[in-house]
Order: C-alpha cells, then sequence, then structure tokens
C-alpha cells in the first residue's frame, strides 16, 4: 500500500517534468537557423508552398498558440509528418521504439548482471589483486568510445572470427525467431553495456565496501558467519537499494550508447531512425525520437525509483 | 593587512584546499602518470607544425590505405592517403578544445546559478525546477538533439555540449552552495551588512568553487568522448579537419580492409579519456575529507 502511494506520488511528479520536455522539444526548433519553412522545403520551394507550409505548421501564430496546437495533437499521438518520407512521424517511430527497447533490454541486462558481479567480487576482497584488476577493467571500460568499440567487435568478433552477424537484427534471407534474435543482439547489447557496466559495478562496489565496514557487519562476524554468508546476506542486501537506483539511472546513458551502436551494427531502432533523420534535416522526426526516448527514460527512472524504494530495508 | 611575520611561528599552517589538491595529486604515481599523458598530448596539440611529419591535409593517394609502418608513415595513411600520425598530432587540437572548453564554460554559468540559486529560494527553486526537465534528456541525446538543429559546425557543437554540462555542474554547486550558506562565517558577514552578490561572490564562491572544478575534472573524459561522438555523427567537426572523431568515423567504411585507420585514433581518444579519468578520481579524492589524509599522508612517507 506504502509503495502504491510513493509510486503514485512519483507518478504525478514526473508529470510536470514530461511537460517540460514536450516545452524544451517544442522549442528546439527555434534553433534552426534562418526560416523554417525554408529550411524544411529546401532553396527550390516555391513562395505559394513556403505561406501553405508556414498556415499549415501555424508558424504565423504566437509562439504559445502554437505549443498548444503542436501539444494538443501529440496528446491524440501525432507528433507530425517526417518530411523525408511523407508519412506520420508516429507510424514510422513505432515499430523502431519496440526494437530499441530490445537493443536496451538486453544491454540493461548485461550492464545488471556484470556490474553486479564485478562489485560482489571485487568489494569483500579490497585492494586485494582482484579488487585491483576489476577496478582497472572498470576504468577501461569507462573509457572507450561506444562508437569505437563498436567498430573494434564489429571487425574481430563479426568479421574475423565470424562468431556473430556482422549487422540487422535477424538473419535476412533466413530469419530465424528468438534464437536468431539473441545471436544478433549480442554483440550491439555488449558494446552499448560497456560503459555503464563499469560505472555500476564502481558505485556499487565502493558502497558495499561502505557497507562491509558497518558494526553490523562487525556483529555478524563475532557470531561466527562466514565471509560468503556475511557478503551474502548482509552485504548484498543492504548495497541492493544504491545497486537498483544507479542501475536505474543508466537507462539514459545506455540511449546515449544505443544511439551509436545502431548505426554501427545497422540496428533498426530508434537511434539509427535519429541518424537518418539527422542527415535529411528532417526535423519533426528528430523530434520524435528526442520525445520518445526522452519519455522512456524519464518512466524508467520513476521505475527504478520505485524499485529503489521497495528494496530499501529501512521501508520494510 | 596584518603584518605577516608577526604570525606565530609555529602555528599549523592553514591548509586549504588546494593544498589537498597538490599534495594529493603530486603523491599518487597513477594521477602524476595521467598528468604526464595529457600534458605531452596538450603539447603536442600546442605544436602540431612543428612535431607532424606531413601536413594534416597532405595526401600521397599512391599510398593510400597502406598499414603501420610504412616507410615515412609511423602509423600508416587513411583512404586519401593522408599521413595518420600527423592527422592525429593535429586532430589533437580540437579533440582536446571540444572537450575542455565547453566544461570551463558550463562551469562559468554554472557557478553564479548555483550561487544564486542557493542564496534566493524562490530562483532557486525556479533554476532547479528548469534543471530538472533538462535532465529528463539523457546527456547525449540532448547534445544530438540541439547539435542536429543548429545545424553541423565545432561553434554550435559546443554549445549544445555546454547546454547539456549545465544542469550537472549545477546541482553540485548547488548543493555546495546550500551548506554553505549556513555556516557562521556568512553569518557573520550578514550581520556586517556585506552586500548580497558580495556575501556569494566574495565569501562563498571560494569554498564552492572547489566542488564545481572537481566535478569538470571528473566530466571531462565523457565530453571528449560526446564531442568525438558527435563528430563522428558528422554533427561536430566537418572534414577534412582532422580530429580524433572523425577520424574514426572516416575510417568505419574501410575497417574491413584498412582496420588501422579507424583503430589508432579510437585508441588516442580511450588513453586520452583514461588520463581524464584518472586524474579526476585523485582530484575527487584528495578533496574528500574521507581519503584525502591518507592521500596525503602516504605522499609524506614516499618523501
Amino acid at each position: 500500500m506504502n509503495l502504491v502511494l510513493f509510486a503514485l506520488g512519483r507518478l504525478a511528479s514526473a508529470i510536470p517534468v514530461l511537460i517540460g520536455v514536450t516545452i524544451v522539444v517544442f522549442l528546439s526548433v527555434q534553433l534552426v537557423p534562418g526560416d523554417i519553412a525554408l529550411s524544411i522545403l529546401g532553396r527550390m520551394a516555391t513562395q505559394d508552398q513556403l505561406e501553405a507550409l508556414r498556415e499549415s505548421m501555424g508558424l504565423d501564430q504566437p509562439l504559445v498558440v502554437q505549443y498548444l496546437r503542436w501539444f494538443g495533437a501529440l496528446l491524440q499521438g501525432d507528433i507530425g509528418m517526417s518530411l523525408a518520407q511523407q508519412l506520420p512521424v508516429a507510424q514510422i517511430l513505432l515499430p523502431k521504439i519496440g526494437n530499441s527497447l530490445i537493443l536496451m533490454a538486453g544491454s540493461l541486462f548485461l550492464v545488471l548482471v556484470f556490474g553486479f558481479l564485478l562489485a560482489v567480487l571485487s568489494a569483500p576482497r579490497f585492494r586485494s589483486v582482484t579488487d585491483r584488476l576489476v577496478v582497472a577493467l572498470t576504468l577501461v571500460l569507462a573509457s572507450l568510445p561506444v562508437f569505437w568499440l563498436g567498430i573494434v567487435l564489429l571487425y574481430f568478433l563479426a568479421f574475423k572470427w565470424k562468431l556473430f552477424p556482422i549487422s540487422g537484427m535477424y538473419n535476412v534471407i533466413n530469419p530465424g525467431g528468438f534464437r536468431d534474435l539473441i545471436h544478433h543482439l549480442i554483440l550491439p547489447a555488449t558494446v552499448t553495456a560497456a560503459s555503464s557496466i563499469a560505472v555500476v559495478a564502481r558505485v556499487t562496489r565502493s558502497r558495499m565496501i561502505d557497507v562491509l565496514n558497518e558494526p553490523y557487519i562487525l556483529a555478524a562476524r563475532a557470531r561466527g558467519l562466514t565471509r560468503r554468508q556475511i557478503v551474502l546476506r548482509h552485504g548484498v542486501r543492504n548495497t541492493l537499494p544504491t545497486f537498483a537506483s544507479i542501475g536505474g539511472l543508466q537507462i539514459g546513458y545506455l540511449f546515449g550508447g544505443v544511439v551509436f551502436t545502431e548505426i554501427i551494427f545497422n540496428w533498426p531502432g530508434v537511434g539509427l531512425q535519429l541518424y537518418d533523420a539527422i542527415l535529411a534535416r528532417d526535423i519533426p522526426m528528430i523530434q520524435g525520437c528526442v520525445l520518445v526516448v526522452a519519455t522512456v527514460f524519464v518512466l524508467g527512472n520513476l521505475v527504478s525509483d520505485v524499485v529503489v524504494h521497495a528494496l530499501d530495508p529501512r521501508n520494510d | 593587512m596584518t603584518d605577516r611575520s608577526a604570525a606565530p611561528a609555529r602555528r599549523a599552517p592553514r591548509r586549504s584546499n588546494l593544498y589537498f589538491v597538490w599534495r594529493g595529486v603530486l603523491g599518487d604515481p597513477v594521477a602524476r602518470i595521467a598528468a604526464g599523458i595529457i600534458a605531452i598530448m596538450v603539447l603536442a596539440a600546442a605544436f602540431a607544425p612543428w612535431i607532424a611529419p606531413w601536413p594534416p591535409n597532405a595526401a600521397n593517394p599512391e599510398l593510400r590505405l597502406m598499414p603501420p609502418g610504412t616507410p615515412g608513415h609511423l602509423l600508416g595513411l587513411d583512404n586519401q592517403g593522408r599521413d595518420i600520425l600527423s592527422r592525429l598530432i593535429y586532430g589533437a587540437r580540437l579533440t582536446l578544445v571540444c572537450g575542455i572548453v565547453p566544461v570551463l564554460i558550463g562551469a562559468a554559468i554554472s557557478i553564479p546559478l548555483g550561487l544564486l540559486g542557493a542564496w534566493y529560494p524562490l530562483l532557486g527553486g525556479v533554476i532547479m525546477r528548469l534543471m530538472d526537465v533538462l535532465f529528463a534528456f539523457p546527456m547525449a541525446l540532448l547534445a544530438i538533439m540541439l547539435a542536429a538543429l543548429m545545424g553541423p559546425g565545432v561553434a554550435n557543437m559546443m554549445i549544445a555540449l555546454v547546454v547539456t554540462l549545465i544542469p550537472y555542474n549545477t546541482r553540485v554547486v548547488y548543493a555546495a552552495a546550500c551548506l554553505e550558506r549556513d555556516q557562521a562565517y556568512v553569518e557573520a558577514a550578514r550581520a556586517m551588512a556585506t552586500p548580497d552578490l558580495k556575501i556569494l561572490f566574495i565569501e562563498m564562491l571560494p569554498n564552492v568553487v572547489a566542488a564545481s572544478v572537481v566535478y569538470s575534472c571528473t566530466i571531462i573524459g565523457a565530453v571528449v568522448i560526446t564531442a568525438a561522438g558527435l563528430s563522428f555523427l558528422g554533427l561536430g567537426v566537418q572534414p577534412p579537419t582532422a580530429e580524433w572523431g572523425i577520424m574514426t568515423s572516416e575510417g568505419r567504411s574501410y575497417i574491413f580492409n584498412a582496420p588501422h585507420i579507424a583503430a589508432i585514433p579510437g585508441i588516442s581518444i580511450t588513453i586520452l579519456v583514461m588520463a581524464f579519468n584518472l586524474l579526476g578520481d585523485s582530484l575527487r579524492d584528495s578533496l574528500d575529507p574521507r581519503t584525502r589524509l591518507r592521500l596525503v599522508r602516504t605522499a609524506k612517507d614516499r618523501t
């Protein structure tokens, strides 16, 4: 019950943020240099076409009216028309969102599993060789540019050793269900996850080191618990809230990486769509992609906040 | 103001934050190596015309795609037959500038924002709500959107990075300023009817700046990667200018027959970012009250 109330409260506070997001995305069009209608239609446009577009976009209205019109349409699922493809942005984006979420889920899975394993491996052995190796590994992982790691893994694992497919989501000639998807997913998900694994491992590790220095750990040792029991029962339990919150924060960072991995591995998601939209200067499409990602990010953080709240032993 | 020689000679020196930064970073061998790497890269960038064996855009099409070790071209040649080592040295300029300058400008904007926000609660509420909205965008995504809409180019990319950085740095400054606000010296200054702005920017600023500096140092690595990433997407530095992100991007089309073109600038970015991350970690430790004494002590033991 308590948890439901907390979740509702967080949801209520997320709504103004989401409205703020729509305002930022709406206003961002003002950054386009020069005449918006001209930059959308290109130099070849006639005066009549320009006028028609200005009118249909409501560019002759005050900004507030423009925003309210745009927001009203947005609530009905209308983000505008893609300039490059002449189709509604929402219609193009909808299937891509699912594809991106699959990639995100795969990377988040890797981030949580490996981030946690590295922390549990290193924290109880503070300053040992294992600990130092883990710290060094996280340092390297955190410093790798995702676009470069993608190229390197693509070259070695997919091109040279042929362990994984080079690009796409399914085998084009012979698409084969879930196993085929996982096979295609492993490389891009690993690349996306790399730097977030490092962040999660480092934060969780330092929290666990603090936890293991608490008096109740000493008390547990005095009661004769083995180190394994102490780490798994007390250490892990009290580290979980920190782990969940830093893990949840990664959702946004993962998306920053997803843009690059989708381009490199030709994964048909929102990131690749965003890249195509940038190249085509398809402004409504850019707005749509950003809006989708920011919304997923805000909702993801909301879920992680609720999970953190549920995991905190003090709220039992 | 006071005669310094009159001060008691045996009084323990007042340890400023700067002292701990200095002792902590210099006493930490890893941080020294990191600082050395950064210094070498900065020097190479500054003296590029004298160090680089070739001009960055001088092409020798006969030798295009040749691997590292080709006579006269230590790191090989790219798809147009340009010397990769020379482009790497020249490229360090924009790579460093695009990583560091936005952080500096971002800090210069965030510090007043955070200070004023902490001092005037109403203004603070407005500022922090605005920051909450910017926080709703993943860092890389906000930069990509802004740069994409403003159009490609180095200046626009830097503006995009600055906007992206402001919320993070402002939150750090705001938190530090809220702690300082309740200190006795601020109350004393207020009791003396010191003007608000003077309290903020003369009395409180030096104590708040440390937090911002440390945060800025830890973020430079991420900004270098983001800037290189924007150039990789074609939103930042434009060809044929040499910059590590765009060099990686240009090499991407040739990974299957000449992988070194993309590999070399990528390794350089990784090394630079690692150096910044190590230095940032060390700086943070040397200002953190829990760890800084240990650092200074070990530094003393060694000398």
